[in-house]
């Protein structure tokens, strides 16, 4: 879905600035499934993508959006019932435009060819040059709705063949909640609480082997590639993406570290999706030989 | 006040320290409102603020940091926010940090002391506007890498002995592991440690001195990854509510 709207908005030659994958998800969470399906060739728009065009021209000039509460009842309430207001510094052409835009009924909601027509939109306009059959290459938008926060540790030249990547202890070290400061920036109430990684000693292969057995096993589609694995499937309740991001890190000989993180979707169905995942993978898991009392103490406190 | 605690600390059980204490304490009271009005008379002369603690100069606050004055006044926005999330003073105390990065104001963690004590520049044990403003300049884009690397060897110099000695690694290690709920034997940890300290360890003393630190962020720089907060540079788009409130036209 993220991705149609990057498209139609770069043909309606309009700013891309997808400050974060959290308007994104933003979106899919609150969109009302799509009435139809966009053909190849140009866009006569779903009215549900011009309603999502309609809250990121929003962000762009106000800087926040225009519906944000914390529980989702009151949301698409105020979603249904058009409950947003403009800031003074919207000019009275943009504001009638998002009105129209922002529409809750989907047959009395502005078409993109309407929205071409608008004078706000014209003003300064150049037209793009619409190619016949233009294939859309969704590379460049999918990197950017990649998880950016993937990368902790150096690439170094030999990671293809050689194995995963190195983590070092000060690499480790950094993973910490503590040090990661944009949490003081991050409006999102829906932060992941617990950390979720495991460690292995079973042979790296062996690893990734598992881990693409149960992902497939769990219904999900998998990309893998090098050691890192990217699980894609649809959200319980049906509304969205749900994704994650796993890589696995050797910290030392024979010794790695999986590292597991949301990359879209709800979080309590993340932690859920933890608690069976982990329970599949525990033939993998590596857990220190203490004593038996030890063992049960680790049972209580972990999932993983 | 706190003389007069002191006081009765001291003297619970002796009468006349109690009695001294009954005499003493109405007139400091009466000092205080005294002063608390006459000073309250000056606040009145200032425009009136919505906020209780006193408004900052921003501009002052803004030199030598790489912010503009709107920077540090959308920066104001998230001191208020973070501030007044536990208890609304003015300052950030410890638990609003800890709220503000693990979403719960419970709980222990090595790095976030850590951070506490290296924003605290002042050690009263909360952090003000400007020590906030001033800490965070160092993880703005534009900063030089050599005050970041400098930041990260304080950061993990536990002790602040001038090296990052093993052992303190080893704390470290043993903390993320635990914030991970990941569990190692000591066995395994030692073999992190070892494997690290032969990478960066040049001079095989058995701790990392400044230059060991910065020879081995340079090589890995990824080390120093959290130490550079993007969203620094469009502050002003995440609190735009500034600019009602802003001071000088930018």
């Amino acid at each position: 879905m993220p991705s149609w709207n990057a498209a139609i908005l770069s043909q309606a030659d309009l700013p891309v600035d997808l400050t974060g994958s959290r308007l994104a998800m933003h979106n899919s969470s609150m969109k009302k499934p799509l009435e139809v399906v966009l053909s190849h060739q140009g866009y006569d728009g779903s009215a549900a993508d011009v309603w999502s065009c309609g809250v990121i021209l929003y962000v762009l000039i106000a800087g926040y959006l225009p519906f944000e509460e914390t529980d989702l009842p009151t949301l698409y309430r105020k979603i249904n019932a058009a409950e947003f207001a403009c800031p003074p510094w919207f000019s009275p052409g943009v504001k009638s435009l998002i009105n129209r835009i922002l529409d809750p009924n989907p047959k009395t909601r502005i078409r993109i060819v309407e929205i071409k027509n608008d004078p706000w939109f014209r003003k300064n306009y150049l037209a793009v040059k619409h190619v016949e059959d233009e294939t859309v290459n969704l590379d460049d938008v999918r990197a950017v709705f990649d998880d950016i926060e993937g990368k902790f540790v150096s690439e170094q030249s030999g990671g293809n063949e050689k194995g995963p990547l190195m983590m070092n202890a000060f690499e480790m070290i950094t993973l910490s909640q503590g040090l990661n400061l944009s949490a003081l920036f991050d409006r999102r109430q829906d932060y992941v609480k617990r950390q979720t990684r495991f460690v292995s000693r079973k042979p790296a292969k062996d690893i990734i082997s598992s881990i693409e057995a149960v992902g497939i096993s769990m219904g999900f589609k998998v990309h893998a590639r090098n050691y890192k694995v990217r699980f894609e499937g649809i959200s319980a309740n049906k509304a969205g993406q749900f994704a994650v991001a796993l890589e696995v890190y050797e910290v030392a000989t024979a010794l790695f570290m999986v590292d597991v993180r949301k990359a879209a979707g709800d979080t309590f169905e993340y932690h859920k999706f933890y608690k069976n995942f982990c329970s599949k993978l525990e033939h993998i898991i590596w857990r220190p030989a203490e004593g038996a009392a030890n063992s049960s103490l680790l049972r209580r406190n972990l999932t993983c | 006040m706190e003389s007069s605690k002191n006081n009765l600390q001291s003297s619970s059980s002796l009468t006349i320290g109690e009695r001294l204490c009954a005499v003493v304490i109405p007139f400091i009271f009466l000092i205080e409102a005294l002063i608390f009005t006459v000073s309250g008379c000056f606040d009145c002369r200032r425009p009136p603020r919505k906020h209780r603690f006193r408004f900052p100069d921003i501009a002052q606050v803004a030199k030598d940091t790489p912010f503009s004055v709107n920077e540090v006044e959308a920066l104001h926005e998230l001191f208020k926010k973070l501030s007044s999330s536990i208890i609304d003073d003015g300052f950030i105390h410890k638990e609003e940090l800890q709220l503000a990065l693990f979403r719960t104001p419970s709980g222990e963690n090595l790095f976030l002391d850590r951070i506490f004590d290296l924003f605290d520049e002042k050690r009263n044990g909360v952090i003000e506007f400007d020590e906030f403003v001033h800490a965070l300049s160092v993880f703005h884009p534009n900063t030089p890498l050599e005050e970041k690397i400098n930041f990260a060897f304080r950061l993990y110099d536990l002790r602040q002995t001038g090296y990052i000695e093993r052992e303190e690694v080893k704390q470290m290690v043993i903390a993320i592991l635990l914030e991970s709920e990941m569990h190692l034997s000591d066995e395994l940890i030692e073999v992190i440690i070892d494997k690290t300290f032969a990478d960066a360890d040049a001079d095989m003393d058995g701790k990392l001195s400044k230059e060991d630190w910065k020879a081995f962020a340079i090589r890995y720089p990824n080390l120093l990854k959290n130490m550079t907060l993007p969203y620094l540079k469009d502050i002003t788009t995440v609190f735009p509510s500034f600019v009602f409130n802003t001071e000088v036209e930018d």
